[in-house]
């Protein structure tokens, strides 16, 4: 049937990596994203709850009120910042609070906080989204991905690693700095080996990882970094900190 | 003429001052602007740009009433985006009531078509707000900015041998004792690690690297 092969030519299109953390929070967006959009969602352990939407894009979903609260700035700063060094681009839904049934929507209160928060957000080069509910946030993220694979930026990686010593090389790749999952998911499946990789030129590393050319360079630069046992001995460091 | 007008189009405000067009003059968010202490310079030549703010952004006013009459907002934010300044370009979009069934198609042809930054407020009041945010806030340290410290990677390197099955700490530290570098680690024989870990997790290491992951190409 004609039909069907033109939604299944589309539904190919989109391919979207879901945080597991952002599962019991986002039900009906899946919902959405599986049966309204047509895409295909991954689910995945990544370092923090936010989508992929193509090699270089990222996108994280809050509500208005998580936006306009003063206690979370401070952590919102570090994911914004931790996502900027693995993804070229990120994006923020603000989506509105949800109400209650039967509870009357109040309007949103706009405070001085709330603008100087966007201001800055705008100011870092992250880009701001903006929608009523799950089903709409369903539909951006969608958007989001067709318009990264029109231009040749869609998740074309296969997003299976079978076998144990897969999955413990992709872990490896995953603690590279700068590298983000559709990056590991790439070098996985690219190198024939883990010895493959770490003797790449920068040319082999950048096509292997679907990345750019100075994120690879990063990671050719840090596989032969000399270092110096003394200073190993500080405390134990998170990724990206 | 020219030259003049590509001055205008590219003139930064003085820090605490926006430059607008005559058209908003007698506007209530002129108005609350002023009451919020922000200084006003007007100015005939600015094109199709509404406000330009003194930290290198622009905005261009998109009213309820432009989106509800679909009238040339279109156009001119297409005029808008091709002027192609060297300023951040903003979009304000009125989302009122009456304006929000259409916000969704607005919100698609600003981001995704145009790729410029929407910012959405209910009217001129909330506007003036978030302009008298952006001129006075962009003196501050903002929050978001990437923290460009110099990351040591030596820990990083260390936490990455411990992927390695069967190494800890321990191991890590004494196998970079030795090899200095990932790649020398990797690269190094089976029998030039067995004196750091042992025979059986020189083996294991050696293996680990080695061991083909993918089809590979």
């Amino acid at each position: 049937v004609p039909q069907k092969s033109t939604v299944q030519d589309l539904s190919a299109a989109v391919r979207i990596l879901v945080d597991s953390r952002c599962i019991s929070s986002g039900v009906e967006l899946m919902t959405s994203l599986r049966q309204r959009h047509a895409a295909t969602v991954h689910i995945c352990s990544l370092d923090g709850s936010y989508f992929i939407v193509s090699n270089r894009t990222a996108v994280e979903r809050h509500s208005q009120s998580d936006l306009a609260s003063m206690q979370n700035r401070k952590r919102l700063a570090e994911r914004v910042n931790s996502l900027q060094g693995l993804f070229e681009r990120v994006c923020l839904i603000v989506e509105k609070d949800r109400t209650k049934p039967g509870e009357a929507s109040r309007p949103f209160q706009r405070t001085r906080y709330y603008d100087s928060t966007l201001t800055a957000l705008v100011r870092t080069g992250v880009r701001l989204l903006w929608s009523n509910g799950p089903e709409e946030s369903a539909g951006l993220l969608a958007d989001l991905a067709r318009l990264e694979q029109r231009k040749g930026q869609g998740i074309t990686v296969l997003l299976e690693v079978k076998g144990q010593h897969r999955q413990q090389a992709l872990q490896l790749y995953l603690s590279l700095p700068s590298v983000n999952y559709v990056h590991a998911l790439s070098m996985s499946h690219n190198f024939r080996s883990i010895a493959q990789l770490i003797n790449s030129s920068v040319e082999d590393v950048q096509k292997g990882g679907s990345m750019s050319r100075s994120r690879a360079e990063e990671i050719y630069r840090f596989l032969r970094y000399s270092c110096d046992s003394f200073l190993m001995n500080t405390p134990k460091v998170a990724k990206n900190s | 003429m020219e030259t003049k007008a590509a001055a205008v189009l590219n003139a930064v405000p003085p820090y605490g001052h926006v430059i607008t067009s005559e058209k908003w003059r007698n506007s209530s968010l002129i108005q609350s602007l002023k009451g919020g202490g922000v200084k006003i310079l007007f100015e005939s030549e600015l094109g199709v740009v509404d406000f330009h703010l003194p930290n290198k952004s622009c905005i261009l006013y998109v009213s309820e009433c432009d989106i509800i009459a679909a009238s040339s907002y279109k156009r001119k934010l297409v005029r808008y985006r091709n002027s192609s300044s060297s300023f951040q370009e903003l979009v304000l979009v009125e989302n009122t009531r009456l304006s929000e069934q259409y916000f969704s198609a607005v919100q698609k042809f600003v981001v995704f078509d145009l790729g410029l930054t929407l910012l959405p407020v209910s009217g001129q009041t909330e506007a003036s707000q978030l302009i008298t945010q952006i001129v006075n806030g962009g003196g501050r340290e903002n929050p978001f900015r990437r923290r460009s410290s110099i990351q040591l990677l030596d820990p990083l390197v260390l936490a990455l041998v411990q992927q390695v099955p069967g190494v800890g700490r321990v191991k890590a530290l004494a196998l970079l004792q030795h090899f200095s570098s990932i790649q020398q680690l990797c690269n190094a024989a089976p029998t030039e690690l067995e004196p750091i870990v042992g025979q059986a997790a020189a083996q294991q290491i050696h293996n680990f690297f080695h061991r083909p992951t993918a089809a590979g190409t």
